[in-house]
Parts: C-alpha cells; structure tokens; sequence
C-alpha cells in the first residue's frame, strides 16, 4: 500500500519534471504536425482560412508532372550525396587520426564550412560555377553549364551539399574510431593485414554504430533539401524543374502560389518518404550493425 | 508540504516562461497624447523620400509620429499576411497590385476612396489601387513604365544611331545585329520576364493576357501568339544570350557590365541604377519601346504601366489619424516631396518633372518618360494571380529550354491562367 502510494508521488514528479520537455513538443511540433495533416486535406483560402476537402490535394498530387518530378529529383539527389559523401567522410576521419604533423589544423580546416553559413556558401559557390565568368570553367578552360544544363544540375549542387556536410560528418566518425582499441590494429598487423585490410575488417565494422546513425542523418537531410538548390538555382533558371526538390517545391506552391494545402500535401509526402527509408535501414542496420565491442 | 506546494509553482512559473514566446505587439498610443504610427515599405531606396513625407506631415501635426520599417520585398509579402491573419498589420504599408486585390476582396483594407481628389490621378493609377468592387483601397503612391535602357558607348562604337521614338521591332534587330557584329557584344537582351519582357510586345502587337473582364486569358489569339513567338525567338539571334545565360546573371548585371547594349528596365530602377553605378553616368540612357512594325489591331505603341498605393488596415483603432496621414500622402504637397526625392514618379497629375528634376546630376535625358503614359497599358492583374503567376512562368522557361513546343507551352499558360481564374 505505502510502496504503492510512493509509486504515484514518485510518477508525479517524473511527469512534472519532463512536463516543460512534454508541453514543448505538443506546442511546438505535434500540435503543428497534426494542423499540417488537417490543412492537406482542406482547400486554402485567402488569410489561413481553409475548408475540409478530403483527398482532393492527394489526388492532384499524384497526378501532377511536376511533383514526380520533384520526388525522384530527391532520391536523385540523396543517391548522389550519400554514398559518397559518406565514403569520403570515413575516408577523411581516418586519415584525421593518423598521427600526422598539424593534426589538429586540418580537422578544423575539414570542419569549417559547417562553421559557414549555408546561404554564404551557395553564393561563392554559385559563382565558382558560373558557366560565363566562373573559376571554375576558366581554369579547365571548359565551357561547361554548371547549374543551367538540365542534366548537370543536380550533380553541381550534389558536390557543393557533399563538401559542406562532409567536414561534420568526418568528426562524427573520427570520434567513433578513437574508441576503437589500438590493440586490434596491433593484433592485425602482426597477423601481416595491410591498412586497406585493416580499414575494412577493423575499422567499418568497429565503427558501423556511428556510421550508422550518420548515414540516417545524411539521408534525411538530403530527403529534405532546400536552402542548397533555393540559394543555385534562381527563379529564372531554365533547369528549375529538373533541379526543384520536394521542399522547393512545397515553398513554391504554399509561399508564392499561396496554396497551403497542397504545400502541406507534399510535407506529409515527404515525411512518409522519409519514414520509409529510415524504417528500411532500421531492417537492413541488423545485416551490419556490430554493436559488440 | 509548504515546500512541495512551493516547488511545483515554481516548475509551472518556469514552464510558463519557456512557453511564452515574445509578443508582438504594436505600439500605438502612449501617455502623452502622442500617436506612434507605423509606415511598412520594402524599397530601402525610398527611405528617405517616406521619411520627408512623414516629417513634413508630423510638422503639422506635432502629436503624430510616424515610423518607416523596411523589409525587402521577399519577406515583405510573407510578413504582412501573417500580420493580417493575426490583425496585427501596420498602420500604413505599400500596396502592390499584384496582392491588393487579394487582400482587398478579403476584406482586409479599408475603403479610402473618399481621400483623394480622383480628378487628379490617370484612369490606370485609379485602376490600380481598386478592389475587384472599384472602390479604392488605396491611396495612388507612383506610377511606373517600363522603358528601353540602352549604352550610348556600345552604340557610338558599332556607329549605330540611337534608339527613339520611330524604332518598331525590326529596328530593334538590325541594330543589335550591328552591335554584335561591331563589337562582339550582345545587342537586345530578351529574357523570360513579364512586365519587364513579353507582355510589352503582347500589347503593342494588339494581343492581350487577361481580357476585358479578366476571366479569360489571351493565350489564344493570334496577336499574343504572333508577339510570343516573335519575343522567345529574339533568344535564336547570336546577338542574344539564351535563357540560360540569364539563369546565372540578370540582364542588368550584364548590362552594367557592359556585357550588352540594351534591355527593358523599370523608370524605379533608373535613379538607383546611376547611383549605386557611377561609371554608368553618360553611358546609360532611355528610349521608349520599340513598336510593333504590323501590329494585328492597334498603333503598335504599348508599354506596362504599374503603380504601387498606400493602405491601411479594414481596423485601426486610429482610423481617424490615418486616414488624415493617407490624405496627406495622396495630397500634392507630398506626392512633390515624393517626387523630388527621386523615389518614384508621382501618381499625381502632373508631377511628373518633379522626379525628372532628380536626374539633373546626371547626363540622361530622361524627358520623354512622361510621354510614354499616353499609350500605357494597366500592368495585368486579376484576383488568382498569386495561384498562376509562377506556374506561367515555368511554361515560359520550358519553352525557352525546348521542353515544351511553344503551341503546347501557350495552350497550358492559356489553361492554366482560365483555370484558376475560374476560381
């Protein structure tokens, strides 16, 4: 009885301890979250005013050209950032924790455009690109367009997204390969593994917990792409539909079309995209994820 | 328990000042019998010529104050709907017509139209702070054209004659022919623009984008077709650099980068443009628009002629006072302050040197501005056009990238237009 009464006092101040945590939530992301799901299936009107319609958004936007164009460039996007990007930052972390002269320069070198910010880095990128007065034409002497050629488009911005985030993501992972004991590579080097044996059977495997959670970060940040490819493709671009995101194309249709309801049509769309990529890797993690030390 | 009942209190204070997010709150009426008005603007240009007419008007009436707020036009536009939704807008702001009509048929502006003198402002300025009921909902501020800005220097080394008023669209051509060929430089530069672009050459050729009553679109009448057609295709000259081009930098970065010797340019760009680029002085001047050499119905002379009003919100708890500053902004007195800052053209009557008189440090003959409001056309506008205006522009672009043929790109700007206007 006594322990019993306990239990309660003790669950109440549990609650009330997590109350602001809780409240905080609810206010700022749940209670949005669910108004999001409500305007999808209304009809916006002038001035947040809107009127339940059912699937009618649905329905236009899966009929709709544009935004299955806008999904695959998405993936598109996410299959040209993720592996590789990824594949550099392992790469990068581990030649950061090497034992080199000015170590700790270069991880803060590698480190600094997350330092940038986003819109900075699109603007000195953008010109690096230009394909009439660009750096980077001039030098190859190519007369490459870098951000108005339709099928290039993507990739150019896919290379901008991969060197600001591939700095943070390497710090991700060197922190996960400083746990790795130094025995193992001992162990190794003795059994007469070279470094590419050891990277593969040691360190992927040793580090995969971090990678793991890295690789879900990326994926969902590229799902959700915005900024990079709103700041590099302008308006009066001609490859604009071939370079439009999922999320560019939410800010189009509910900020400058004004048409909320769709807009918020394609944010459910794409959180049901990313929960289903993400509920794959949690399958897939167990195939090789090591969580044994 | 006194503890207990004192910490819980002090959990809650605590939740509740993480939760209460920072007020907004406008801060009109103080103590003092005071009034603090606030001006919303999005041209930082014009700052100070608002601010001298806010002076000049808290002159008279010392226990007014009025404060100008600047948001670029971007966010100006995002801002002033959720301070509508939550009945938080300014005392006075800018009104565009691309939005009056919107916010005017929503019942968020009030009815000014007993504040001006009407007789002194053109058919088009009228037009242009009306609501779709034809009461004004805003008090006309300027009035713009769109004008053919060319390079003196590009021309005098190509030995071209200057742009004037006999130039029709063949002119157009065979100068910029000369130019490339002279020069190596680009001559006209026509983009994927509207007002600034081909709804000039629409015009002038007799064609229309919305008709008479705005229900309908124009994309089907051979004159829009006809000057379509004529105005994407300049892109196929050497002399023009292709939408792609212009995907990286605007027409007026080239320009001013002596990259191309002529374009279509706003009379509200011409003073910035000289100030913020001092080289330019003596190399940029103005022409008006080339016309339409055979035009289907018309003279072939047009021009685009757009106007910004100021308005005050549906509820003001200072209807009074504003409306007595709103009578003042639309009075002659200011619309000359107005004029001689060099902010914009005044709508009023007759003002019209006023802001050519901004120009005198200047060597560009900017004089035959005024002329080209006799033959202006109402920049086109209808309640949907938020809801059609991007996606028009993305049948332009694919147009211009070959994605769609040009029938099939103006079938579904035609489409699209009549769609949501239906509503």
């Amino acid at each position: 009885m006594n322990s019993k009464k306990r239990n309660r006092s003790d669950m109440f101040w549990g609650y009330l301890m997590v109350a602001p945590t809780i409240l905080g939530l609810l206010i700022l992301n749940i209670y949005p979250f669910i108004e999001t799901f409500i305007r999808s299936l209304s009809k916006t009107k002038a001035f947040g005013k809107y009127e339940f319609q059912g699937l009618m958004n649905y329905q236009e936007m899966f009929t709709s050209e544009e935004f299955w164009k806008a999904t695959w460039n998405s993936i598109w996007f996410c299959v040209l950032t993720v592996p590789v990007g990824i594949f550099l930052a392992l790469l990068l972390a581990v030649l950061l924790n090497a034992k080199i002269a000015g170590r700790g320069i270069f991880r803060t070198i590698y480190f600094l455009p997350m330092v940038v910010a986003p819109a900075a880095v699109a603007m000195v990128w953008k010109w690096m690109f230009n394909a009439e007065f660009g750096i980077i034409n001039s030098i190859f002497g190519t007369e490459i367009r870098w951000l108005t050629d339709p099928k290039i488009v993507l990739i150019t911005c896919a290379v901008v997204s991969i060197w600001s985030s591939v700095g943070y993501d390497a710090i991700l992972l060197l922190s996960g390969i400083q746990n790795i004991s130094p025995y193992y590579y001992e162990a190794a080097s003795l059994d007469g593994a070279g470094k590419v044996k050891q990277f593969f059977c040691i360190t992927v495997p040793m580090v995969s917990p971090t990678l793991f959670v890295v690789i879900i970060m990326r994926l969902m940040a590229s799902l959700r792409v915005y900024d990079l490819i709103y700041m590099m493709v302008d308006q009066a671009n001609p490859a604009l539909t071939d370079a439009q995101s999922l999320m560019y194309l939410f800010y189009r249709e509910s900020f400058i079309a004004g048409n909320k309801g769709y807009g918020s049509a394609i944010v459910i769309w794409t959180v049901f995209l990313i929960a289903i990529v993400t509920a794959l890797q949690f399958i897939g993690q167990k195939k090789w994820v090591n969580y044994e030390v | 328990m006194k503890k207990q009942v004192k910490r819980i209190l002090s959990a809650v204070a605590l939740g509740g000042m993480l939760l209460t997010a920072a007020g907004c709150g406008s801060s009109n009426g103080s103590a003092d019998g005071v009034v603090n008005l606030t001006f919303q603007i999005w041209d930082v240009g014009q700052k100070p010529g608002m601010q001298a007419m806010c002076d000049a008007y808290t002159e008279k009436n010392p226990n007014v104050k009025i404060q100008v707020q600047v948001a670029g036009w971007n966010e100006y536009w995002t801002k002033l709907e959720a301070a509508a939704i939550g009945n938080k807008l300014p005392d006075i702001f800018w009104m565009h017509t691309n939005e009056i009509l919107k916010y005017a048929d929503n019942g968020m502006l009030e009815d000014v139209s007993d504040l001006i003198e009407t007789d002194k402002f053109s058919e088009i300025s009228l037009q242009n702070a009306q609501g779709s009921d034809g009461k004004l909902y805003g008090v006309p501020k300027d009035k713009d054209v769109i004008c053919l800005v060319y390079n003196a220097d590009l021309f005098d080394q190509a030995g071209v004659a200057y742009p004037d008023d006999s130039w029709t669209w063949d002119d157009l051509i065979s100068a910029s022919q000369q130019i490339y060929d002279a020069t190596g430089k680009y001559g006209y530069m026509a983009y994927a623009d509207e007002q600034l672009g081909y709804w000039n050459f629409v015009y002038q050729n007799g064609g229309y984008i919305l008709n008479e009553d705005k229900t309908k679109a124009g994309f089907d009448q051979p004159a829009t077709q006809q000057a379509m057609e004529f105005y994407i295709g300049l892109q196929d000259y050497d002399w023009c650099p292709d939408q792609a081009y212009f995907g990286e930098q605007a027409p007026g970065t080239a320009f001013l980068s002596g990259q191309g010797a002529m374009y279509f340019e706003g009379t509200w760009n011409l003073l910035p443009m000289l100030q913020n680029n001092p080289e330019l002085n003596g190399k940029l001047q103005v022409a008006a628009l080339p016309a339409a050499p055979d035009p289907v119905s018309g003279d072939g002379r047009a021009t685009i002629s757009n106007g910004l009003c100021y308005a005050m919100s549906a509820n003001n708890k200072n209807e009074e006072i504003v409306k007595d500053v709103l009578k003042f902004f639309g009075s002659e007195e200011a619309q000359r302050i107005q004029g001689e800052s060099g902010a914009a053209i005044p709508a009023y009557e007759g003002l019209e040197e006023t802001w050519a008189s901004a120009f005198e440090g200047y060597d560009i003959d900017v004089s035959g501005v005024a002329a080209m409001f006799d033959y202006s056309v109402q920049s086109v506008n209808n309640a949907s056009r938020p809801e059609w205006k991007s996606k028009v522009s993305d049948q332009l672009l694919k147009i211009y990238s070959d994605q769609v043929s040009l029938e099939q790109g103006l079938a579904n700007m035609q489409s699209i237009i009549d769609e949501a206007s239906a509503g």
